[in-house]
């Protein structure tokens, strides 16, 4: 349906495929069929492209094999936790992107293969299982919680098997962290720890083989994924996965194609589960410990969002999806990082989005005017106004003279040209024309201004509000995510 | 053809991008920061320079100014941001005051938690990583603290880390490189107790809010009532709880003290008022978690892990510096101040020395460490264990007008 | 029976407001079938927005207006500042992403969380912030019902909560707008054929569901007194609960749904425990579930081949 405003450049283009009525899947993805691979990478991406899975994996899988030799130890134990959200990711994967259902407690099936591991593991009972006992029975435990989960909820579905898994994961950290107080559990058994946890789990141990460095952990990890990455390929392209998807696209549709349509949701929650509760298990033997706080709903979000992003549904999607969610705010820890991202993607989304070059440089002549002139207008009405001090770093030496840095009254004056500047934004992508330059004047230099005055002395407030703007412009850009392929909702 | 054309500029755009970041992010690796802000009032620089300077083992000669990058772990956004915050602002005071009062050029570099334990693990990998810091202060969970030890360990770092809050018993003893600023909960349990059966208790009201600090202490504090013949009713709240009516509709009419051992004071300020609104009239005890602006009901008696610090003559000058500069404090600041001070102070007793300032040499100085005062009014020296000699609490009750005065203890 | 009356009182008071807020929940699932992960944070906003004119005439203790105009003005500034906010959302958020799988805007919704929250912190710092409202309203005025007190907060909460209900409902099922609503959810391609204008019909429902957010962090920060900025998470999770429980894409549903949840925590923690009450209110949510797969009121959907 056409939009209201109907105007010349409001007109799908062959690259934004119309859907809705009477549009397939094929339609959607037309325009990037058509357009093949184009650009200063497409050799690379078709040469890429062309070989065999078997070849593609490999490829990725000797240059993750490399990284210990490229970084420092720290370095490692961060790309670890990037393997261990990959993992999740993968399991999700599985229950959202190819079956299509929405499963909120998956995070619940991680926690209990942490928390078995935990308790067989450790002195907490005391046990010690060894680990290749160990493993397996977890891994068909959390196959079997799931299997009993997705039994409970065959009643409902959509969105109320996501409330209904999301009240398993509430209400499995609620009994994790209050087991021993259970009316019918005595106060020594001390199973799970309480809110403090089970600290102390042992490595993973092959008859004698200690897992317990970072090297150590970081290649049993790659090694594992390497085997789910081919398992899961093979799932997805037997019988199994192209049921999964066709529950997916149409569940009347495939029941009445013979497809065993709550079987299926079955296995993929269960595989779901067990994959999910085997990372758990990784996860505990890399982090010594499990915590309440460590499986609630904000981290059940972080893997969301590496799939979501990623592209759900495909495989390569999932693994940048985790390696972008799970590196990214550790690289915006860094304020000068944090520093250069912000000016270097706003010159980018300047240069992208103003059309043409005459206006681009209208717009920064423009912004330096604009800065000058509130400089000496400042300093004529405020004398002591500008008794901030600059922040360290190339950037911000650089802009000293021209960006106007506050003193008193700072947090007011900052607080409001916040809230101007976001306006401003959101009121560019609205008007069109000359009134686009106008606004986007104020706006940058405002920008600017609350960013030199007080983000880049703030870089842990900063990190969450560049991450989640990112999350939005991401999506609003690209919603199948960004390996993921469009697809039609059935509705 | 237009389109073609668009699609390369932006493809050309990307890569450039692509590769930007790259480049930043290899010359991030020995990346550290100032997080400075406008010099402090020459009070305060005064009195941390008399008692820096008293603390350093004397030399004849000129001072020599060194190097140093303390690295700080605290949750300071997320769900606990108005504990990460304040330990964020004291941290960075002492490192302006100190600055000021030696001369040195101290560098703070700032990690957030978000009170979780992945983001503390990573971000003690990325601690680790950073050779330019020789000692951390943090984290403030004693989650966190067991997340980041594994992960020192694991990596053999040699690094100290002082927690300035994190209070369950027997985690200092774990890590080699753990040391604490702050007394255990085996010292307020027994401490609370006994004030309690000195003013003669007969029942109390105990509610945790199932965190780890909250239950620790509560179950250290019923046994010590338990064994001196008091009756303690427990209940738990979860922290998300927005309305205690109906947990404060059960509390028995013959309750001597209502125990509320909470990290959230705001919470109990909730508590208190919704006690009066349904005419309960029992005093409240609180933790030094609830050692804040945010609770005044009048006649409770809270703890405190350092005497009100307004209440010490030395301290005073210090307490009021950092309030012209941030907007508020709480009881969790000044352990931060005095835990990024011991560093300091053993670093400039390394350097003046003439010992390299390796993490090890810190790790070791800091374990000798005897300093005769501090901003919390006590010496500062570590056990074995890496905890606190000498650490006590101190009980205030609060006054109608919500200034506190100190009793007992 | 004194002790029953307290608990049911509390329940009806934080029952009020989940049901407020949940309203708003149900009100955009019904619409665009988006589970809005940020209504919590238009909530918590809402709340400041009203700390902030509270602030502004005077504070608690010594207001410049008449106590019943400055809580007339403090409703009026969180409904602007949340509908705002609610507006902004739909717009830059949710519009692009209209035509994409359902589970985009879930994404998106979680990064505008994460963007809101981080402004909130860097607009307001991290420390609790209280509305004091005993200082307002002593806590000795009220009602007196059989053998209990009520302070006058609750009952403004709660009889306020109930007219804004009927209000609502009266708007959904007489006027045109309100009949618009409930055509676009129930069958947004034939609304539009029928010459409803969607997007107008959309930005209405948002306004409207941020509106009652907004009131309804008010209300809470007026009752409960603590407002930071994370409240919002844990709100907008029991809103959302509330409103599936009850039927999503159902008003009256999401009302039923929060009165139910408030009274069962609170009945749970005064009769059972304070402890496990999560846990047991959890519990009883999923047996709803199970019983009635589509909520309380909810109708069942007709799937069409």
């Amino acid at each position: 349906m056409p939009d209201s405003s109907d105007t010349p450049e409001s007109r799908p283009t062959v690259e934004e495929a119309p859907t809705g009525i009477g549009v397939d899947e094929w339609v959607a993805q037309a325009g990037e069929l058509r357009e093949g691979h184009r650009g200063l990478t497409a050799p690379a991406r078709r040469a890429f492209d062309s070989l065999r899975p078997g070849w593609r994996l490999a490829i990725v899988a000797v240059a993750a094999a490399t990284v210990p030799y490229l970084v420092k130890p720290g370095g490692v134990r961060i790309a670890i936790g990037i393997l261990i959200l990959a993992m999740l990711a993968l399991g999700l994967n599985v229950v959202v992107g190819w079956a299509g259902l929405l499963d909120l407690g998956f995070v619940a099936f991680f926690g209990f293969g942490a928390y078995f591991y935990a308790i067989v593991a450790s002195e907490q009972l005391p046990a010690h299982w060894p680990t290749w006992i160990a493993l397996p029975i977890i891994v068909f435990f959390s196959g079997a919680l799931g299997v009993l989960v997705s039994l409970a909820s065959r009643r409902v579905a959509g969105d109320y098997l996501a409330i209904l898994t999301l009240f398993f994961s509430l209400i499995f950290v609620e009994l994790v962290r209050n087991f021993q107080r259970l009316p019918f559990v005595s106060e020594d058994l001390n199973l799970t720890g309480g809110p403090n946890g089970i600290p102390g789990v042992d490595p993973w141990d092959f008859f004698g083989f200690k897992i317990n460095t970072f090297n150590r952990h970081y290649y049993v990890l790659l090694v594992l994924i390497v085997l789910l990455i081919i398992v899961l390929h093979n799932l997805s392209s037997s019988r199994t996965g192209r049921a999964w998807r066709a529950i997916r696209d149409d569940v009347l549709a495939a029941e009445h194609m013979t497809i065993p349509v709550n079987n299926m949701m079955l296995l993929a929650f269960a595989t779901g589960a067990a994959i999910a509760g085997f990372t758990g298990t990784v996860f505990a033997a890399v982090t010594v410990g499990v915590f309440p706080t460590s499986f609630t709903l904000a981290f059940l979000i972080t893997v969301y969002s590496a799939v979501i992003l990623g592209g759900a549904g495909s495989i390569p999607g999932v693994l940048l999806g985790a390696l972008v969610i799970g590196y990214l705010p550790e690289l915006l820890r860094s304020p000068r990082l944090a520093g250069w991202l912000f000016y270097f993607g706003l010159l980018v989304a300047l240069a992208l989005l103003i059309r043409p070059w005459q206006r681009l440089v209208a717009v920064i002549g423009g912004v330096v005017a604009f800065g000058y002139a509130v400089r000496i207008v400042a300093a004529a009405v405020w004398s002591d106004a500008t008794t901030g001090t600059a922040a360290e770093g190339f950037i911000s030496e650089l802009l000293d003279g021209w960006v106007l840095i506050l003193g008193e009254n700072a947090q007011i004056i900052t607080n409001i040209a916040f809230v101007a500047a976001i306006a401003g934004a959101l009121a560019v992508t609205v008007v069109k024309g000359w009134w686009q330059v106008a606004v986007l004047i104020p706006t940058i230099y405002l920008g600017v201004l609350v960013w030199e005055n007080r983000l880049v002395f703030q870089p842990s407030l900063t990190r969450q509000l560049v991450f989640g703007a990112l999350l939005v412009i991401m999506m609003a850009v690209r919603p199948q995510g960004l390996l993921g392929k469009r697809r039609v909702e059935i509705t | 053809m237009k389109k073609g054309k668009r699609k390369l500029q932006s493809n050309a755009v990307m890569l450039i991008m692509v590769l930007g970041l790259v480049a930043a992010a290899c010359g991030t690796s020995d990346d550290t920061t100032t997080t400075t802000v406008a010099p402090t009032t020459t009070a305060a620089a005064a009195a941390a320079t008399t008692t820096a300077a008293a603390e350093t083992t004397t030399t004849e000669m000129v001072p020599v100014v060194c190097e140093a990058t303390i690295g700080l772990m605290a949750p300071i956004t997320g769900p606990v941001a108005f504990i990460g915050e304040v330990q964020l602002n004291w941290a960075k005071y002492a490192v302006d005051v100190w600055n000021e009062g030696m001369g040195w050029d101290v560098k703070l570099i700032e990690g957030d938690t978000m009170f979780d334990v992945a983001q503390s693990a990573t971000l003690a990998a990325q601690f680790i990583d950073n050779t330019d810091i020789l000692a951390i202060v943090g984290p403030a969970g004693s989650d966190q603290v067991d997340a980041a030890g594994a992960v020192f360990e694991a990596g053999d770092a040699n690094l100290t880390f002082i927690s300035p809050s994190s209070t369950r018993i027997g985690i200092a003893e774990k890590y080699a490189g753990m040391f604490r600023t702050v007394p255990t909960d085996a010292d307020q349990g027994p401490s609370t107790s006994a004030f309690m059966v000195d003013a003669g208790a007969s029942k109390v009201f105990m509610v945790d809010d199932q965190s780890s600090y909250s239950t620790g202490l509560a179950d250290v504090t019923a046994d010590s009532l338990e064994a001196a013949g008091v009756e303690v009713v427990r209940e738990s709240v979860s922290q998300d709880v927005t309305d205690f009516s109906a947990l404060v509709a059960t509390i028995p009419d013959d309750t001597s003290w209502v125990y509320l051992p909470w990290q959230v004071a705001a919470n109990g300020q909730i508590f208190g008022n919704q006690m009066a609104e349904q005419g309960k009239d029992i005093p409240i005890f609180g933790s030094d978690g609830m050692e804040s602006e945010d609770f005044t009901i009048a006649g409770s008696i809270i703890a405190a892990f350092a005497g009100d610090i307004a209440g010490i003559p030395d301290s005073v000058p210090l307490l009021e510096g950092f309030l012209e500069q941030y907007p508020e404090t709480n009881t969790f600041g000044p352990p931060v101040f005095a835990a990024v001070t011991t560093e300091l102070v053993a670093i400039d007793v390394l350097c003046q020395s003439g010992n390299d300032l390796t993490r090890e040499n810190v790790l070791g100085a800091i374990q000798a460490i005897n300093r005769p005062t501090s901003i919390l009014g006590q010496a500062i020296s570590f056990a074995p264990s890496g905890d606190l000699i000498g650490g006590r609490f101190f009980f205030f009750e609060i006054q109608e007008d919500g200034t506190k005065t100190a009793i007992g203890g | 029976m004194e002790f029953f009356l307290q608990q049911t009182l509390n329940g009806l008071t934080l029952g009020s407001v989940y049901a407020l807020l949940a309203i708003g929940y149900s009100m955009v699932y019904g619409i665009l079938k988006l589970l809005n992960f940020a209504h919590g944070e238009v909530y918590m906003f809402g709340a400041f927005a009203g700390y902030g004119v509270l602030t502004l005439l005077g504070g608690p203790a010594s207001p410049v207006v008449p106590v019943w105009l400055l809580l007339i003005l403090m409703f009026a500034g969180a409904v602007v500042v949340s509908s705002a906010i609610g507006v902004a959302m739909e717009r830059f958020a949710y519009r692009p992403l209209r035509q994409s799988s359902r589970i985009a805007p879930l994404i998106s919704a979680i990064g505008v969380s994460f963007f809101l929250q981080a402004s909130a912190l860097f607009l307001f710092t991290a420390g609790f912030r209280t509305y004091d409202t005993p200082k307002l309203i002593d806590i000795s005025t009220g009602i007196t019902v059989g053998p209990i007190r009520v302070w006058l907060v609750r009952v403004l909460v709660i009889v306020g909560t109930a007219v804004v209900m009927v209000v609502l409902t009266l708007w959904v099922s007489r006027s045109r707008t309100g009949k618009a609503v409930r055509a676009v959810s129930f069958d947004r391609e034939a609304a539009e054929m029928m010459g409803v204008n969607v997007n107008h019909v959309i930005v209405v429902t948002f306004l409207i569901g941020s509106a009652l957010a907004g009131i309804s962090g008010v209300m809470t920060a007026l009752v409960f007194g603590r407002i930071f900025h994370f409240m919002g998470f844990i709100a907008g999770l029991k809103a959302f609960t509330a409103a599936v429980v009850g039927g999503i894409g159902s008003i009256p549903g999401a009302m039923l749904g929060g009165l139910l949840i408030g009274m069962a925590e609170s009945y749970t923690t005064g009769y059972i425990s304070s402890t496990f009450q999560n846990l047991i209110v959890f519990g009883l949510l999923i047996l709803v579930l199970l019983i009635k797969p589509t909520g309380l009121l909810g109708k069942p959907q007709l799937v069409k081949v």
